[in-house]
């Protein structure tokens, strides 16, 4: 068959996120591909450096959707070090708290975002009903449903509301008691069985070419690489949980790790709930008012664990009242950009959506 | 930092000729050589466990007239980080790829290569735009672009027939 060249996205229903995918096919088996991004590139990094620091957090959020606070962590924690400020313990609590929530709300709608492609809409309503909760819960805390612009450096923006611990903790015994009825739904339906097993791999020394982190490299090397166990910031190191690993790692292994992770949250949030003391929630990181903070000189690396990997800022300051520059390490950038490069030839066009979503490809965060 | 690190960093001092270490955090550390020593520093230190490039990246100092690239690696065994750093000559950014050591760099050196104008000999697809699409300026991240300018001559302010910044019932 002649081969035919062609465009999946940026405007695709079965397209995760704002990017497209430049193919080369022959029948429906895709030969070359190609990411095209830059839909959504909006030079955040040229930005960063004409703001503030602390006009920068109400920027910030905006580079990846779907999981925004990871951002807001990683700047705060290169404020810290730079300026060798000492958070306050509640702070630690109430943004690991934060951090579970939007991992657990980014991990529904990718869970359930597999429905798009596979035809099963069913999974991504529930997914999002259920995520428009979380999305309440943050509304309480902070103010926002998406962008919450809540970790600032040397705390968190102000303390929990009364009585949220409760509404938290409903909301996550009731989500914990329908998890099964997802597993039926998506791991146990012939019908995606059928699409996600056995398809789209992820071999071990794959990993290790492209550096994928995050669940791409748990499922596929069985190691327990998580930088909350391996770099334990905030207070991770005093809460029990167990990273799940594979060591086959098709699309299944993935979806399959990402729903055995919403259990460890649940067990992270309830921790953190019963450990959180009490106390001040924000220190003062340098002289005068927010908007003239002069950050000392310095070039620092803070990583956290994103639900796709490791996302990390690249901060220089010269003790000026902006940041001379920041780099954004987008989790998915390997994945993205190299994996369909050079894995995706070979499997079908209507898997290349699959390959988004399991892999957890974020399209705003590599563009940047 | 464990005696690992130390022993490390001794190591790698020995070795190479380090213009300057510093640890800016806890489990980091920052080395600068000079550009002849980056790739068989990155080699050596990719047998000895830094198995991940995060990220590669570029700092325009434009006061010294330096580009200083930043290859940020990490050891999942230990977990300690590394920031390998050079300066290049500003005007005349050119370096060579380090995919042969780390494949995961080839995008990176591309947007590098976009963004700060840094010339990667070995990697011929890092010429190729990727995010900005009909650039045709200045790569957008040097200290001298201006963006407001830039904005400002491509996209002039347009003239309205009528004027409509008038309230309502106002002549």
């Amino acid at each position: 068959m002649k081969e035919i060249k062609l465009f999946l996205g940026p405007q695709h229903p079965g397209m995760h996120g704002n990017a497209s995918i430049h193919m080369y096919v022959d029948g429906d088996i895709i030969n070359r591909a190609y990411l095209l991004p830059g839909m959504l590139h909006r030079g955040f990094e040229k930005s960063m450096e004409r703001r503030t620091w602390m006009n920068n957090i109400a920027l910030i959020p905006r580079i990846c959707v779907p999981e925004p606070d990871t951002n807001e962590m990683v700047f705060a924690m290169n404020i810290e070090a730079l300026a060798n400020v000492e958070v306050p313990e509640r702070a630690h609590w109430i943004r690991m708290l934060i951090l579970e929530l939007a991992r657990l709300s980014a991990h529904l709608m990718a869970f359930g975002g597999c429905g798009g492609p596979t035809g099963l809409y069913t999974a991504m309503y529930w997914a999002q009903a259920d995520r428009d909760l979380i999305l309440t819960l943050f509304e309480e805390i902070t103010g926002q449903r998406i962008y919450h612009m809540y970790i600032v450096g040397g705390g968190v923006r102000k303390d929990l509301p009364k009585g949220i611990e409760k509404k938290i903790l409903d909301f996550v015994d009731d989500l914990e008691r329908r998890l099964p009825d997802y597993e039926d739904l998506i791991l146990n339906n012939p019908s995606i069985l059928a699409r996600i097993k056995d398809n789209i791999m992820l071999p071990a020394e794959v990993v290790w070419e492209l550096g994928v982190t995050g669940i791409g490299m748990r499922s596929a090397t069985g190691l327990e690489y998580d930088l909350r166990k391996v770099t334990p910031y905030a207070r991770y190191d005093k809460v029990e949980f167990d990273v799940p690993t594979a060591t086959y790692s098709d699309a299944y292994a993935r979806l399959n790790i990402k729903y055995l992770e919403m259990y460890q949250i649940i067990r992270i949030i309830r921790q953190v709930l019963d450990m959180m003391p009490g106390g001040k929630v924000r220190a003062k990181v340098a002289e005068g008012s927010a908007l003239r903070w002069r950050i000392p000189k310095g070039q620092v690396y803070s990583a956290v664990e994103a639900s796709r990997g490791e996302y990390g800022y690249y901060t220089v300051s010269t003790g000026e009242t902006m940041p001379y520059r920041v780099a954004v390490r987008g989790a998915s950038f390997p994945q993205g950009l190299l994996g369909i490069e050079k894995y995706l030839p070979g499997h079908r066009i209507d898997d290349a959506p699959l390959w988004f979503d399991t892999m957890g490809v974020c399209s705003p965060e590599i563009d940047r | 930092m464990n005696n690992n690190i130390e022993t490390f960093v001794e190591d790698i001092k020995s070795k190479y000729e380090t213009l300057g270490v510093d640890i800016p955090k806890n489990n980091q550390v920052s080395l600068d050589f000079t550009a002849r020593d980056i790739h068989s520093v990155l080699a050596y230190a990719k047998s000895h466990g830094w198995a991940q490039l995060s990220m590669l990246t570029c700092v325009d100092w434009i006061e010294e007239n330096k580009l200083q690239l930043v290859y940020l690696l990490f050891n999942w065994e230990n977990g300690v980080r590394l920031q390998v750093r050079t300066k290049l000559d500003r005007d005349k950014p050119v370096f060579s790829t380090i995919t042969s050591i780390y494949p995961g760099a080839k995008y990176y050196e591309r947007d590098v290569h976009e963004f700060f104008g840094v010339e990667f000999e070995g990697n011929p697809e890092s010429y190729k735009p990727l995010f900005l699409e009909n650039w045709d300026d200045m790569p957008p991240l040097l200290k001298d672009f201006d963006p407001q300018a830039y904005s400002d001559e491509k996209y002039p302010a347009r003239e309205y027939e009528k004027d409509f910044t008038k309230k309502a019932g106002e002549k």
